[in-house]
Parts: structure tokens; sequence; C-alpha cells
């Protein structure tokens, strides 16, 4: 497909060899960074590497031992003490160290020390390349060379230089964060100093007093994941098929309509949808006047019969999800192969046998790769269910969720209702991970889409 | 044949009719949101389709009140996204553009790091978010920008699928003539992904006016309501103070509605693009 | 060649590390000022609608105290959520901020705040109302200085339902029709306490003190359950609309809202103590849980920060401040003298508060870090009961699970 350019080129020299035979620069190299390229020459690189190493050690040295030494035990006071400061006449508090600084913090400097290994590895790479030019007598690329190349064959460097220092920063770290918080006892009993305590909280969620709810939210949360995808997309195209059928004029301002409600921010449509939905709310004034209804449904409230409620969400969730797999499907139809459609149709297929063989099967095809990522979506959908529901009806059987609610918004609940189990929910998120990266895995490998990436 | 004229109107007619009625039973809850704006209510609640009562308070109200400063919100809001909709395009596109374009070591693995990453539910890496742009002192929109930007780098999935779909061809060529791949990515790449940067670009734009719980965990601390972007301040209008979602209930359905308006704009010029980078995306097996 | 790039990289990352480790590291050191004079910095919270007037008292403490720097602003969630909202950063939340007493608990063993030092708990004792001071003593020690007492009181309509009519359920329910909420534990865990339970004790800080798992406790989930068939009984979760639209005449609520009550309702307006109910063939009183509006110092405050906070902390709650928050927002003051002042004397809703104040109308809420446990399983038992998803027979079963979820140590 694509020219690849073999990029590994087979070592033509082994590190033993460049230690061996190289000269006193590039034995130093080994221990100090960069020197050998700024004997010969390639200056930049050679200051970088070294003044790197340098600012690394001095980090290192002034903050880095201490901040992992810290990591090991997340500090040592871990109690707090009241003592009555007289000369003032008032109590403080003499607080316990902060863990989650220091955790923080701790988990940054293995970071930066991991960045400095895979550092350590580019120098070495770097010498042994610059020992191989020099052995063969090959041209060794001058400063401007280098510098040069960076906007050309190592484009790539350059590109995605400042998105992966974003990524590192403000994905890669929190999220090992938050993992190594399912390890702790960071909870409301322990807030300010906790300790490591292994796999405890694991046990809590799996065996323990949450069990009983991560379970059967488990099991709604994969229920509605798949309801709600199957839903939107299938009459996400029936929809699309409709607007798309013969005779239908002005099909950009239907489109629109639909699109409106997808357009209107979340947290507008859906809080207000909750009113709307209300046991005395404007959908159920409305039908009972038209004397659809003898007495009120209660679709979402905190009262409400769990199966009604669970429907509603559905179909809530319908009318915000079809409109986009409408627009995407439609898309999709106006590409499809007209004749193998027309041939059918010669053949004597009416229309509901060409939709089930024909295009159905097509845009599934293509969309699958979508649907995939949207079923992932939707296992973490936090806004229908948090903006709608709040998770309610209340469940009585359930610890701190509701019927509605998804291990997502349960999560939520943990890390920022009143009972503060952070560590618990750090055990959520890596079990919705797994969750989520089993299932991606299991469809792409079936539906096979997910080619080259 | 004449039946089969007959058949055929028939049919349309009963597909229009379908038609309206969907439109009718999707645009109902929107029409009572912007209905709900101009009724004069006190009880925070608004239990009736047509309002009792026709009010032009609401957006008064919003406009005027001291605590809950609108106008700054919107102006907060509005510079958020328009600097982060310019860096975050940069990053996603350069982003994109790299793993579509260019082969190199580490694309794979980066690929497949990416997709993992996107798995994990972010409440958690919230509290490690406040606290790094603490240690910055960046619990302001500046820090905000930096967490919607610093997120960019992952969100490249549709781009990426709209440069796979340019045939290599073209780079090669160019690159025969002796073009550097800079140029070919600024001379050509980019020129020709107009409808893709549009894209990425609105997105980027909407994101800071509908994202309620990462701009109140950063801008919370400040406590002064002037710094709050638009969402997180309608947000905190409801639950700032036992009572208030009562008070402030129309006013903020009127604030909603301020905002809605042009975000749907935005959004119904985007559904073109919307459609373009998803299909592309999709398409390419 | 590979390596430039990489170098670069790592070294804006090394950057920001040392910049963040750099800042990780240091930490307010606290230095003891021996001067006897009142001075320093200290940032108040309070909730957002109150911001204009804690203004206007902080003008007042200035005039006393003028070395004693105070910025006002708003909390980010509220009083009602200070736990949360402090325990999140606790260095960058407010030196003083306001709280509901039932947090002091959990705050204070988790060491947020600073119990009040000996001379300031004589002056909270001798100024303000017994169970005010009860409210925010928590393991022998004062956490907070209370400001405004929260007790629920019965809102009505009186071209409905007359005086005599609202002194009973039965008679409430048979002439009109109450508004309420049964998934609010807020509103009807204290029918339990009517029935003769008590929930951590009679101190409320008797971990396994509890006892709705009996015969009393099984009464009052039958209670809940005959609530269900009494039509003048509504579930709704938006009482004030069903006021105003005529559709209830009565509903229960708190002082938050008596402004909005009043502007709804207008010269219908009418406000008393909760009726009497039927529980388990007793009539009883209904009680309500009795809330204790306080303000806390934060332990993260800067030593010599500590006594200006304090001492801010004391004056925001004196009688006169008290007397400015319950003009502006309602708030029923707990302070004796402001208490007996003639604005409050003559104000029926702080008349009904303040009579829902008193025992056997009211119990304190408990201020047990378990209590966060209590919220989250209490409301889904008293819904249950009363949506008859529990039958009557596991009311028992039900009632010992949550009374032993409630009661664990941890």
């Amino acid at each position: 497909m694509f020219k690849r350019k073999s990029k590994h080129q087979p070592p033509t020299a082994t590190y033993r060899e460049v230690w061996a035979n190289g000269d006193a620069s590039f034995k130093l190299s080994f221990f100090f960074m960069g020197l050998a390229q700024l004997k010969h020459k390639q200056w930049a690189k050679g200051i970088a590497f070294l003044g790197l190493e340098l600012a690394f050690l001095a980090w290192f040295i002034f903050s880095g031992i201490s901040l992992l030494g810290m990591l090991s035990d997340l500090g040592t006071i871990k109690s707090k003490k009241v003592v009555f400061d007289a000369s003032q006449g008032v109590y403080v508090t003499k607080l316990p160290d902060n863990s989650v600084v220091i955790l923080l913090f701790g988990v940054m400097s293995v970071i930066l020390l991991v960045t400095m290994l895979g550092l350590y590895l580019a120098n070495l790479r770097s010498v042994r390349t610059l020992y191989v030019q020099l052995r063969d007598g090959e041209h060794v690329p001058t400063n401007r060379e280098d510098l040069h190349s960076l906007l050309d064959s190592r484009l790539h460097a350059t590109l995605m230089m400042i998105p992966i220092i974003g990524i590192v920063a403000f994905t890669i770290l929190p999220t090992l964060y938050m993992i190594s918080m399912a390890f702790t006892n960071y909870d409301g009993k322990h807030p300010i100093g906790f300790s490591w305590t292994g796999f405890k909280a694991f046990g809590n969620v799996l065996t323990g007093d949450l069990a009983g709810t991560f379970f059967p939210v488990l099991g709604w949360t994969l229920v509605w994941a798949v309801a709600a995808t199957a839903t939107t997309f299938f009459f996400g195209v029936l929809l699309a098929m409709l607007i798309e059928s013969k005779g239908i004029k002005h099909k950009g301002f239907w489109r629109t309509i639909f699109v409106i409600v997808y357009a209107v921010p979340q947290f507008v449509s859906l809080l207000m949808m909750a009113q709307f939905l209300d046991l005395q709310g404007p959908l159920n004034n409305l039908l009972m006047n038209w004397h659809l209804i003898s007495s009120p449904i209660n679709f979402i409230g905190a009262s409400a019969n769990p199966m009604v409620a669970r429907i509603t969400v559905i179909v809530v969730n319908m009318w915000i999800g079809i409109p986009v797999s409408m627009l995407v499907s439609t898309a999709i139809i106006q590409n499809l192969p007209q004749d193998q459609i027309e041939a059918a149709r010669m053949d004597g297929a009416n229309a509901l046998q060409v939709f089930r063989t024909i295009t159905f099967p097509q845009i599934l095809f293509v969309m699958s790769p979508a649907l995939i990522q949207q079923f992932i979506g939707n296992i973490n959908n936090f806004n229908v269910i948090y903006l709608l529901t709040g998770g309610y009806p209340m469940n009585n059987n359930y610890n701190g969720a509701g019927d509605t609610d998804l291990l997502v918004t349960w999560l939520y609940n943990l890390v920022f209702g009143q009972t503060q189990r952070y560590n618990a929910s750090a055990v959520l998120g890596i079990l919705i991970f797994i969750l989520s990266a089993t299932f991606s895995l299991i469809a792409y490998r079936r539906t096979n889409a997910f080619k080259e990436g | 044949m004449k039946s089969y004229h007959a058949q055929r109107r028939l049919s349309l007619g009963f597909r229009y009719l379908l038609l309206i009625f969907l439109a009718v039973l999707w645009l109902v809850p929107i029409v009572w949101i912007v209905l709900a704006s101009f009724s004069a209510n006190d009880t925070g609640f608004v239990s009736t389709y047509w309002p009792k009562e026709f009010t032009l308070q609401n957006y008064i109200g919003i406009f005027t009140s001291e605590q809950f400063p609108f106008v700054y919100w919107i102006r907060n809001t509005l510079m958020v996204s328009i600097i982060s909709t310019i860096l975050s395009t940069f990053v996603t596109i350069c982003v994109a553009y790299t793993l579509s374009r260019l082969r190199f070591r580490l694309r794979k693995p980066f690929l497949q790091i990416a997709l993992v990453l996107g798995m994990f539910p972010g409440f958690m890496a919230m509290i490690a978010l406040y606290y790094i742009l603490k240690s910055f002192n960046m619990l302001n929109l500046g820090g905000l920008i930096l967490v919607y930007v610093g997120g960019a780098g992952l969100g490249f999935y549709i781009a990426k699928g709209f440069f796979d779909t340019i045939p290599v061809a073209i780079d090669e060529a160019a690159v025969m003539d002796g073009a550097t791949k800079w140029q070919v990515f600024w001379h050509i790449g980019l020129p020709m992904s107009r409808p893709i940067i549009v894209y990425t670009a609105l997105t980027a734009f909407i994101a800071p006016w509908i994202d309620f719980i990462f701009s109140g965990i950063i801008l919370s601390a400040s406590g002064d309501s002037k710094t709050y972007t638009i969402a997180y301040g309608l947000y905190n209008m409801l639950h700032s103070t036992r009572g208030a979602s009562t008070t402030y209930f129309t006013q903020f359905i009127a604030g909603c509605v301020i905002i809605a308006i042009p975000i749907t704009v935005l959004f119904v010029i985007m559904q073109k693009f919307y459609v373009n980078g998803i299909t592309a995306g999709a398409d390419k097996g | 060649m590979k390596s430039l790039n990489k170098v670069l990289l790592g070294s804006a990352t090394l950057l920001a590390a040392i910049t963040l480790a750099a800042c990780g590291k240091s930490s307010s050191d606290s230095t003891t000022s021996d001067s006897k004079t009142v001075s320093g910095t200290v940032k108040l919270w309070v909730d957002t609608t109150k911001v204009p007037y804690y203004k206007t008292i902080v003008k007042d403490f200035n005039k006393e105290y003028p070395d004693v720097k105070v910025t006002v602003t708003q909390s980010p969630n509220g009083s009602a959520n200070a736990k949360t909202d402090v325990g999140k950063d606790p260095s960058k939340a407010a030196d003083v901020f306001e709280v509901a007493n039932d947090q002091l608990g959990s705050m204070a063993n988790q060491g947020y705040i600073n119990p009040l030092s000996p001379a300031a708990t004589k002056a909270v004792k001798k100024n303000n109302v017994a169970v005010a001071s009860e409210a925010v003593t928590w393991d022998g020690k004062m956490y907070g200085y209370p400001t405004s007492q929260q007790a629920q009181t019965l809102y009505y309509n009186k071209a409905k339902l007359s005086a005599d009519d609202v002194k009973t359920w039965a008679g409430l329910t048979a002439k009109g029709v109450v508004a309420t909420d049964f998934t609010n534990a807020y509103n009807f865990y204290p029918v339990f306490l009517s029935a003769g339970t008590y929930l951590y004790g009679k101190n409320g800080e008797t971990l396994k003190g509890t006892d709705a798992n009996t015969a009393a406790g099984v009464a009052a989930m039958t209670w809940f359950a005959q609530q269900k068939s009494n039509k003048g009984v509504m579930q709704t979760s938006n009482a004030l609309n069903q006021l105003k639209s005529g559709n209830a005449a009565a509903t229960l609520d708190g002082p938050w809202d008596s402004a909005n009550i009043k502007k709804i309702l207008g010269d219908d307006f009418a406000v008393a103590p909760y009726p009497t109910i039927n529980v388990g063939g007793k009539d009883v009183q209904m009680q309500a849980f009795l809330g204790v509006g306080c303000f806390a110092v934060n332990s993260n405050t800067a030593t010599k920060n500590q006594k200006a906070a304090a001492t801010l902390a004391q004056y925001v709650t004196n009688k006169k401040s008290q007397l400015v928050v319950y003009k502006h927002s309602g708030a029923i003051p707990v302070d004796k003298a402001a208490q007996a002042s003639s604005t409050v004397a003559s104000d029926p809703v702080a008349k009904a508060v303040i009579t829902m104040s008193q025992e056997g109308y009211s119990t304190i809420m408990p201020k047990m870090t378990q209590m966060a446990t209590f919220w989250n399983l209490s409301a889904p038992l008293i819904n249950g009961a009363y949506t008859g998803s529990i039958p009557a027979a596991q009311y028992q079963a039900k009632l010992d699970t949550f009374v032993s979820a409630i009661s664990k140590a941890n």
C-alpha cells in the first residue's frame, strides 16, 4: 500500500563495539550524554543532550529523590493533631502530610524518570550512529542538516512535540494518578493523609459493600449501551432513508429540523427535558388534557417505576441521538452504488427486501467502526443520565446509586458526592476501562474494519 | 399505469405525513424551552406547555443581574473558545496529519495508546488536573484553555480519517519534485484539508460553551463569578444557594436559550462538514 | 538524528517538572505573631446570593478591626456542600466559610476545621439559644459559630385551610392537599423520630444508637405506605408550583423558601408548626430535622491569620449580623437577643420555626461521619415504603439492613 522506507537498518555496530573501539568521548557518552556529538561538532544535538542530563540531575538531586522517596509511603504523618495556641488564644490543627500532592508529584517524577531513560537510550542510539558513520567514513550530518531534517524526514517529530506534551501532562499523568489511587485508602476517612493498601479497594467493589450495587449497575450499563446504540442507529438509518426517498423535496430543510435538537447544548435540552417529563410537567398535562391518559405517568422521577424510567431514558436518548446517525447514514446512502439496487429491483425485489438485503448491510458495514465507538461512548454516556434523571429512580437495594445510574455516573457520585469514596471510584474507572477495552477489542477483531488504523 | 401513479402519490403523501409528524415530535420540547424562557414564573417549575403569562423580564433580568454577571460569562466563554479553537485545531490537525501521512517508528504504538487512553473515564483525572494547574497557579480561564488544548491531541480520529482519503500519490509527486515534507504539509496538505479544519475548529469552538463540569472544578476556586464561563455560570445559578433554583429558574432558561441560538446556528452550518468528516473516517476499509 | 526531537521534547517536560516540583514543595510557612492586636488577611465564603449583605457586615467589622483585610467571595457550591468544596482543596478554600451543622462532625474528624477557643465557646453559649450551641458541638468541642436555624414548617394557603385544620395531619389532608416529596429524607426521616426511635442515640453521637429497626420503625414505614392512598397527599418535586396553581393547599418547606412562598400565596400566606400525626396508633407531634447554619474556621489558615479568622467568624454571627442576614434572606436568628427583637418576634415564619426548634418538635441533625451513608440509604427506604416497592412483610428486614449499614465504624 504505502511505500515504507525501512526505518530499522540492521545495527552495523554493537554497543559493545562502540564502547571498545570508540574514543574517550564515546566512552564518556555512556555517562554524560552528548559528549561524543559535541566532540564531532554536532553542537545542537550535543548541547541539548548534555543540557538535559544536567538539568535532570539537578532536579533529581534537589527534589526528585525526595519526591520519589515520599511516594513509597505517601507521607509519614497520617493523622491530624489539634493543639491550643496559647499566644493567640485559638486552636490550631497540625495537618497530616498531603498525600494527594505527594502521589501526584510522585507519579510525575516516575514519568520524568522514564522519559529520561528514553532519552538515554536515544542518546546511545545517536552515539552509535555517529560511531558507524565515522568508522565507515560516511558523511556526518552537520548541525544545519540536523535542524533541517526536522522539517523533512523528521517532520513527524516537529509536529507531534507540542501535542505529546499536552497529552502527557493532561491525560497520561492524570490517568496514571487515577490508577494508582485505586490502590490506596483515599476516602472520606483518609481525605488528606492516606496510604497504599493494595487491592483492598477492589475487594470492596467486587465483593464488599459495593458489590450489591456494582453488578446490577454493570448489567444495566451494558443493556443501556446496546439499546442506546442500536436504537439510534437503526432509526437513524430509517429516518435518513425517509428523507432521501424519491419525491421528498427540501431535503436539507428536513434534516436541519432534526439536527436542531442535537445542536442545543445538552445541559440545556436534557435538564429541561427532565422537567418536561416530570410527574406534573407539561407532557403529562398535555396528555391529560387530550384525555390520552387518566392519571399522570411518572416517567423519570425519583419514585418512578424502574422499567418505565429506563425505557424513557432510552427514548429520550433516541430523540437526541437519531439526528446524528441520520446525518451520517444520509451521506452513506448518497454514496451507495445504485446498480446493485437497480438490479435487485429488476429481479422484482420490493423496497423492504432491497433495504434488508442491500442497503442496510452496506450501511452497517461502512458504519461498524463508528458504531463500536458509539457503543463505548454510550457506556460512558454521563450527560444523558446525569442531566436527565440524576440516576433516579431510587433503588433501596443499591448503595448510593439509582436504577438508571450507569457505572460512570455512579463513579461521579462516589467522587463528588457526600460519601467521598475516591479509591472506590478509581477502581470503577479501571473496571470501566477494562470493560470498554475488552468490548472494542472483540468488536474490532470481529468486524475486521480496523485494518490499517 | 394510473393506479401506479395513484399509489405513488399515496405513498408520497404518507411519507410526508410521517415526516411532518416526526418533525413535530422532535421540535415540541425545543419550542417549549423557548416558550418557557418567556414565561412569568416564580415557582422554579414550568408545568404547562403554553405559558400562562408572557414576559421579557427573564431576559432583562439575566442581563442586569449583579450576582450573575451574564455578560462577563459570555465574554469569558468567547475568549476561551476563540483561543482554544485556534490552538486545538492546530494541535489536532498536526497530530491527524502526522499519523495519517507520515510514517515513523512510534506511529502504531501511539495509535494504540491513544485508543486506550480514550477509554478511561475522566472524572478522577479532574482532581489531578486541578492540582497540576494549581501548581502553575493557573486555576483560571488560562488553565481552562490549557485543559481543552491538552486534550485536543487525542481527538484526531475524524481528521485522520479525512487525511487518509487523500491519495498519497499527490505527496509523492511533490517529494519527487524536491519538496520537503514540511512544504508538502504546508502547501498541499493544509489547503486540501479546509473542510476538516472548519469542522475541527467548530467542534473546538463549541466545547467551552457546553462544558460545565471541568470549568466548574477549575474556575470555582476563585470565588469570583465574573471569571466563570457561561455553562458553569448558568449551572451555578441554580445550585449556589438553597432556594435559588426557584428564584432564578426562568432567568436560567432565558440564558440557556441565548447561548443555544449561536451554537445551533453554528451546528447547522457545520452539519455538512460533520458528515463529510465522519464518513470519510469510516468509509475507508 | 532521532534524538533531537526527544531532546527538545524532554527539555520542555523537564522544565515543566522543575517548576511543578518547586511549587509542590513550597508550603506556607507559619510565623506566629506575638502581637495581641488582631490583624491578618482573611477570605470569607458565603452563598452566592448572600454576598452583597455580607459585604456590608464586613464593612462594619472593619470599623472595629481595621487591620484585618477581608475578602468576601461566593463559595463554589453553597453552604450545603461546604464539606466537599473545602475537601477538594482545603488550602484554596476560604479561611472562614458557611456550613450546615450536620457536616461539622466529619469535617472535624477529617481535620478541615478548628475548634473554637474556650473564650469563644463561652460567648457562643451565652449569646445563643441552647439548641444552637448544642448543634455546633461535636465530641465535646464547639466547631462552628451558629448564625441561623432551619427547621421545616408547614406553609399553607389560609383561604383553603384554617388554623385548626393544620393542627393534625388527618385534618390537614382531609380538607386540602399537601404537596410534598417522599424521595427527600430530610422531609420524612423525622417521622421515625416522631414514632419514638433515635438516630445515633439521644445525643446524636452514638454510633450504635440508631433503633429504627424496631416496632416503632415499622410503624413509621407503615405510615409512609398509608400516605400513598391518602388523597390529601401529593407526591411532587415542585411543591411551590402546585401551591401556585392551586392543586395543593400546603407544603412542608424550610425558611429558605419562605420569601418565594410569600410571593406565590400573597395574602393567603400562612405558616404553622408541623401538625401531629398518627403513627402506630398514637397521636404524636410530627418532627423535623433541625439544622443550624454556622461559620467555621479552616484549619489550613496560616497560624498568623487564625486569630483574625476566628474574630471575623464571631463577628459575622453576632446579634447585629444575624439581624442583617435575617432582614435580607429570612434566615431565622439563633441569638437570644436577636430572637427577642421586635421584627423577629412578630414574624409568623420566625415564630413557627422557633417553635419547631424546641424539643419534641425537632431533632438536631446528627453530625456523624456516617450521615453521608445515612442520606444515601434513608431516602430510597422511605420512598420504597411510600411507593409500595417494599412490601410490608419486608419492612423489618429492610430496616435491619439499613441500621447495620449506617452503624458501621468506617
